[in-house]
């Protein structure tokens, strides 16, 4: 059953549109990320949904409740929305205390001292803040700040939890954590939540369900295996992963798939989508699907290594086609020289 | 789309409300430059001789050109000089900062005539610097009396205006981008001119209209500077057809003030329309982070010799020169200060009940009326905070236009208002209408200062406790306000040292028992008490300053 | 008998203390008045006369009736003027006693019906001069004088009538040239009507002008600026100053000379009158005949440093003492009709172009 819904949204600032059309739903118990480059729109859909932007066109739904109707002139207005939002920068009020910024949302729906002080109790020692009610915002840490702000959006029990690109002021570091804390409290919960980001690693690491915006439309929908291993167009492709890419004209079409033809080489791939010979396409293969082979038998090139680099737990090495840099992964160094490399025909994506 | 009636009715009465109290008086003035005689006067008639008569006037056209040169003048001169002092007092880390400020703000709230006067005295004809210098030196190359002079001194004390909205703008500027200047190779002035300063245009846009206009309500420095040489500006035009006819001539003074309404306004479209839809300056909001003081390094000398220089022709000659005088029975050309020196003045001072009264009931309609003022302001800034809706804009407009109106004329006005209007007749001899009156000519001063706090609010706080659930005035309550208090306080400070010296706005709404200082300094000079003058502007002006002190001492910020 | 004798005393103590507030020679119904003054409660003036000269005649009149409470108001006589007449259309009333020093002002508020007839019981003592129609009454007798500078000044130099005044000028100036300062006609209507009466009575008007004109006069508005600058020697000699002022000055300060024309001396009346439909008309009966008093003029003459117009009242500054110096030459500018010939706009355009004209005849443009 979906807990919000969002139906042909359109907004605009003044003449320049940012959405232009979206539609989605959020089930409950569900995570939904909203993906995309800046400017495609996702931050504008979250404070449509919260009630901070005012769209032109469309309607949202909350459970039942229309909030947003452009067709009936309903605009309810931010406040009583009921939805509990999360924003980048935290916006904890730096003249409440912890435990105040928590427990306004109670004060707000008029719930009783008592009781407030033992839901907002709760909250923060879910949160492992336990200890730190009485401190002011700025006596605390990234990671803390962060905490507080979830735990201020939690604690009257929305429906919904908007999170506002919830990861990107914390340190590389701290974000691997908080990623994990983040999906196992809202899984241990049982929220349903609509986070925007756009890291892609992090959408599909903390989501259930992953939208990818792009230019005011969603571009393509779903799992983040869907996602990663079956995207419909180039720019889910490129968006959603680390990829080589080539560039050539369709020279064969057979059996589902087509041999593509660039400037001295030749590879089979799955066509994504319609195409006949002689239409230019792109060839795009996953880094890690890229495999070193020791001889021409099967989808194979052979190329000069120009260079490579240790990464830790790998090596990645750099190969040249031409003008182009293909890469592929190794587990360890490679002497100077030509080496063959294998492209499986169903990984090589054509767009 | 629609919102809550307990949303939009607070709103609607607060635009409502501004808008009464500064249109009525205003359409009033219109109104009454369209008769030939008091538009109370059974014998009016609609019709233009007021602005035949002033048209053919060569004394309007004299006056009109010289008010345009000064105001103009002293835009130039106080813009950049007070944004440069806004830097250097914000930004940098020039030493002696905290008892510099107080001193930068001495010119904003001591009577311009007496402020004049002071000049008179200390650099005038016979002035002491004159008579020392041509002792010294064999003469004295500088006067008092021209344009030039006037437009210099007005400058000069105007530049607190400035100061102190570039000094807020300068706050919300993160330091990062002056430290690419810094690190590209810029001096530090090179950086307050080709980074600082045009990132905070809008506020030094607005200021410079605000002085623009001050520029055109000069009254007290032309009067005692300009008179001598019979150089007219237009409000002491304005002045002079008041008694050119025998009786006060209403509608020709409307008609002026009505001409100068119609020249400044359209600088206010003007400002707007350089500012209008340029995001460029939106990047001063997002990024706070920790301040650093820039090092002036040897460059402070430069820095510090400027404004030793400013506080010297600014403050201390004119302070001097009124200090020196309430010292002594009489001065001048051929007179020893030995022999003259005296205590009497001061001691007239105090044994004259009504004097001290004055003192202290101005400080009190400063302090209590100010406090007023300030939140009727901060409502008026809620009322248009964050919505860029057509009531806005007409609220931006509204508040600069009072401003352009004469003191002289802007008082009758109210008096009018207050007379002719039925539902406020109880309200006219009480202090209301005074306290009325002042608020309504310096909103534009004080709604900016307001406004700039409210800007520095960061959108997301706000947001944050809407989707919370608070209703817009509980938003305003509970996380607007509290964030802004610190400014607020200082905004009050503000306010209260411009209702310190203004008068001539409440003079007719003022009785006995609220006696304010500026009302009795200009009835004391008229009678020739000038010594008294002196004095009580001497005490004045040290009682203020001390209050300042005490008030910056306890942790009031001028800005936050 | 003793019986009687304490009633008589009783009855003796009675009537005198009723007596006692009735000031002598003042009519018996006169208590009357005195006790709707006390009901009244207080006495509303809009008085030109700044408010710490004003003092001493407050705090007196308040021993007198302490009952009545005086509510002072100083402003310009402008500033009177403009408040006065918009609160009477209005119909709200304001002032109860309007006390101004622009005189041609406050006759054209008595013609245009704004004043209240009240015939003073001390009109026996008035001189015929400063009494209009039982409507308003002329209170100080404060002449127009020369003023210069001690320091700078001396010998032939200091003008002792008004044809030595045009004759300095015109023989000096070089000497005097931006040294001369008087009101500026156009702004002070004080000013203006010293010059109109001037006229009258110096045949040689214009050849001042013209030296003035000569000379770059300096003009203002306010009597302060024209002792203060002649004091200090920016300034030399000054024309037409309000006498009471240049006095009071010159006392204290050693800077300033003070000049009584020997050829003719103007003299300005200060004019009271009742506002008509006063809230408190009794309150104002009182205060308008404490000052025309001896009592009230006598603190006017010694206290209030004004110029006292009744000639019973000792010292110096009263017009019994300057008659007795200068007798005929003053000339008291009467309170009549006459002197608002020049409240018509087109009579004083004329009389400004005349003056004008010859100040550019005097620059030798």
């Amino acid at each position: 059953m979906a807990e919000l819904t969002v139906e042909n949204l359109h907004l605009r600032y003044g003449d320049n549109p940012i959405l232009k059309g979206v539609s989605m739903n959020l089930d409950r118990g569900e995570v939904v990320s909203l993906l995309g480059p800046s400017g495609s729109g996702k931050t504008t859909l979250l404070r449509a949904v919260a009630g901070l932007e005012t769209p032109h066109e469309g309607a949202i739904r909350i459970g039942e409740r229309v909030v947003f109707d452009s067709a009936a002139a309903i605009e309810l207005p931010a406040e009583h929305r009921n939805l509990g939002l999360v924003f980048q920068s935290y916006a904890l009020w730096p003249h409440k205390t912890v435990y105040d910024n928590v427990a306004y949302g109670l004060r707000l729906r008029k719930v009783p001292q008592a009781e407030a002080a033992e839901r907002v109790g709760q909250v923060l020692a879910q949160l492992g803040l336990g200890p730190l009610g009485a401190r002011y915002p700025h006596q605390l840490s990234g990671g803390q700040q962060q905490r507080v702000a979830i735990a201020r959006a939690l604690v009257y029990n929305p429906p919904v939890i908007l999170l506002d690109e919830p990861l990107s002021n914390l340190d590389a570091k701290l974000r691997e954590e908080a990623r994990a804390f983040l999906r196992e409290l809202i899984v241990r919960l049982g929220l349903s939540a609509l986070v925007v980001t756009h890291d892609q690693s992090e959408a599909m690491a903390m989501s259930d369900r992953i939208l990818l915006l792009n230019n005011g439309r969603i571009e393509q929908q779903g799992t983040p295996q869907e996602m990663y291993g079956s995207p419909r167009t180039l720019f889910v492709a490129e968006f959603m992963g680390s990829n080589n890419r080539l560039a050539g004209r369709v020279a064969e079409v057979r059996d589902g798939r087509a041999r593509i033809e660039g400037e001295g080489w030749s590879l089979w791939g799955t066509p994504k989508g319609e195409t006949a010979p002689g239409r230019e396409v792109n060839a795009v293969i996953r880094i890690e699907q890229v495999k070193l082979g020791d001889g021409p038998e099967g989808n194979r090139l052979r190329l000069p290594l120009s260079t490579s680099m240790y990464l830790g737990d790998k090596w990645e090495h750099l190969f040249r086609l031409g003008a182009t840099a293909l890469r592929a992964h190794g587990t360890g160094d490679l002497a100077p020289g030509e080496y063959w490399l294998e492209f499986p025909p169903d990984r090589l994506w054509l767009f | 789309m629609r919102a809550s009636a307990a949303e939009t009715l607070p709103r609607a009465f607060t635009i409502l409300v501004t808008a009464t109290a500064v249109l009525a008086p205003l359409s009033l003035i219109l109104y009454q430059s369209l008769l030939n005689a008091p538009f109370f006067d059974a014998r009016k008639a609609i019709g233009l001789d007021a602005y035949r008569f002033i048209f053919a006037d060569p004394d309007f056209w004299q006056a009109f050109k010289n008010s345009g040169l000064i105001a103009g003048g002293m835009t130039l001169i106080a813009v950049p000089l007070g944004g440069l002092l806004a830097f250097v007092m914000e930004r940098t880390d020039l030493s002696g900062r905290g008892w510099i400020e107080p001193l930068l703000l001495v010119p904003s709230f001591v009577s311009p005539m007496v402020l004049s006067f002071g000049y008179v005295v200390a650099a005038g004809p016979v002035g002491f610097y004159s008579v020392w210098s041509r002792e010294l030196f064999g003469g004295a190359p500088w006067g008092i009396y021209s344009i030039l002079a006037m437009t210099v001194i007005a400058g000069l004390t105007h530049v607190p205006n400035v100061y102190v909205y570039a000094s807020a703008a300068l706050k919300n500027l993160g330091s990062d981008v002056e430290e690419a200047a810094r690190v590209a190779g810029a001096s530090p002035f090179r950086v307050a001119f080709s980074v600082s300063l045009p990132l905070i245009m809008p506020s030094l846009l607005f200021s410079g209209v605000l002085v623009f206009f001050l520029g055109f309500e000069l009254f007290g420095l032309p009067l005692v500077l300009g008179d001598p040489e019979g150089i007219l500006v237009l409000s002491t035009y304005l002045f002079k057809l008041t008694n050119k006819l025998g009786t006060p001539s209403y509608h020709l003074m409307a008609a002026v003030a009505v001409c100068i309404v119609a020249v400044t306004f359209p600088l206010v479209l003007l400002q707007r329309q350089l500012l209008k839809g340029s995001r460029k300056y939106a990047s001063i909001k997002g990024k706070s982070g920790r301040m650093r003081e820039l090092p002036l390094g040897g460059w402070k000398w430069l820095a510090g010799g400027v404004i030793g220089a400013w506080i010297f022709v600014s403050v201390l000659v004119p302070l001097s020169g009124i200090a020196l005088r309430a010292f002594v029975t009489n001065w001048g050309e051929g007179v020893r200060l030995a022999e003259v020196l005296t205590l009497d003045n001061f001691r007239s001072v105090w044994e004259e009940p009504t004097m001290m009264r004055g003192i202290w009931n101005t400080i009190l309609i400063g302090v209590v009326g100010g406090l007023l003022t300030v939140a009727c302001y901060t409502a008026i800034g809620f009322a248009t905070h964050r919505r860029n809706d057509g009531w806005s804009r007409f609220v931006d407009y509204l508040v600069l236009v009072p401003r352009a109106v004469p003191g002289l004329l802007a008082g009758l006005a109210f008096l009018w208002v207050f007379l002719f209007f039925p539902p406020l007749r109880p309200l006219r001899s009480t202090l209301f209408s005074g306290w009325l009156a002042y608020s309504v000519v310096w909103l534009a001063y004080g709604m900016r200062l307001i406004s700039s706090s409210l800007l520095q609010v960061s959108p997301e706080l706000e947001e944050a406790a809407r989707s919370a659930g608070a209703p817009r005035w509980r938003v305003s309550r509970d996380v607007t306000l509290p964030l802004i208090r610190y400014g607020l306080l200082g905004s009050w400070l503000l306010v209260f040292m411009i209702f310190e010296r203004e008068y001539s706005t409440a003079v007719y709404l003022l009785a006995p028992g609220t006696e304010v200082i500026g009302a009795q300094l200009v009835s004391l000079w008229q009678g020739g008490a000038i010594d008294l003058v002196a004095a009580l502007s001497l005490v004045n002006v040290v009682l203020v300053a001390v209050g300042l002190g005490i008030a910056l001492r306890f942790g009031v910020r001028l800005r936050d | 008998m003793l019986k009687n004798k304490i009633a008589a005393l009783a009855a003796a103590t009675v009537s005198s203390i009723a007596l006692a507030q009735i000031p002598a020679g003042y009519p018996a119904d006169y208590a009357q008045t005195i006790a709707a003054a006390n009901k009244e409660g207080k006495v509303v003036i809009y008085s030109a006369l700044d408010t710490k000269a004003a003092q001493p005649l407050i705090k007196d009149f308040s021993a007198l009736y302490p009952n009545v409470k005086v509510e002072y108001n100083d402003m310009n006589s402008t500033e009177i003027y403009n408040r006065f007449i918009a609160e009477q259309a209005s119909g709200q009333g304001g002032a109860d006693v309007v006390w101004s020093s622009a005189m041609d002002l406050q006759v054209k508020l008595v013609d245009d019906g704004h004043a209240m007839t009240y015939a003073s019981p001390e009109l026996k003592a008035m001189p015929s001069w400063a009494v209009y129609r039982n409507q308003a009454y002329g209170t100080t007798f404060e002449p127009a004088v020369f003023i210069y500078n001690k320091r700078l000044v001396t010998g032939n130099d200091i003008p002792q009538d008004h044809a030595a005044f045009a004759k300095i000028l015109a023989s000096e100036s070089a000497k005097f040239k931006g040294k001369v300062t008087t009101y500026d006609v156009e702004k002070s209507g004080v000013g203006f009507m010293f010059v109109v009466q001037d006229a009258k009575y110096f045949p040689q008007m214009d050849e001042l002008i013209k030296g003035f004109g000569a000379t770059q006069y300096r003009v203002y508005s306010s009597t302060g600026n024209m002792l203060e600058k002649t004091s200090s020697g920016e300034h030399l000699l000054g024309y037409n100053v309000l006498g009471p002022y240049a006095f009071t000055r010159a006392k204290k300060d050693a800077g300033l000379g003070v000049v009584m024309p020997k050829d003719f001396v103007l003299v300005l009346s200060r004019v009271i009158f009742i506002g008509k439909g006063a809230k408190d008309p009794d309150a104002a009966k009182l205060w308008v005949d404490y000052i025309l008093s001896q009592r009230g003029q006598k603190i006017l003459a010694n206290e209030s440093q004004l110029f006292a117009i009744r000639e019973d009242i000792p010292g110096e500054h009263t017009a019994g003492a300057l008659k007795k110096l200068y007798g005929d030459a003053l000339k008291p500018i009467p309170v009549s009709p006459e002197i608002v010939t020049y409240l018509d706009p087109k009579k004083r355009l004329e009389f400004l172009g005349h003056w004008k004209q010859m100040i550019q005849a005097g620059a030798g443009k």
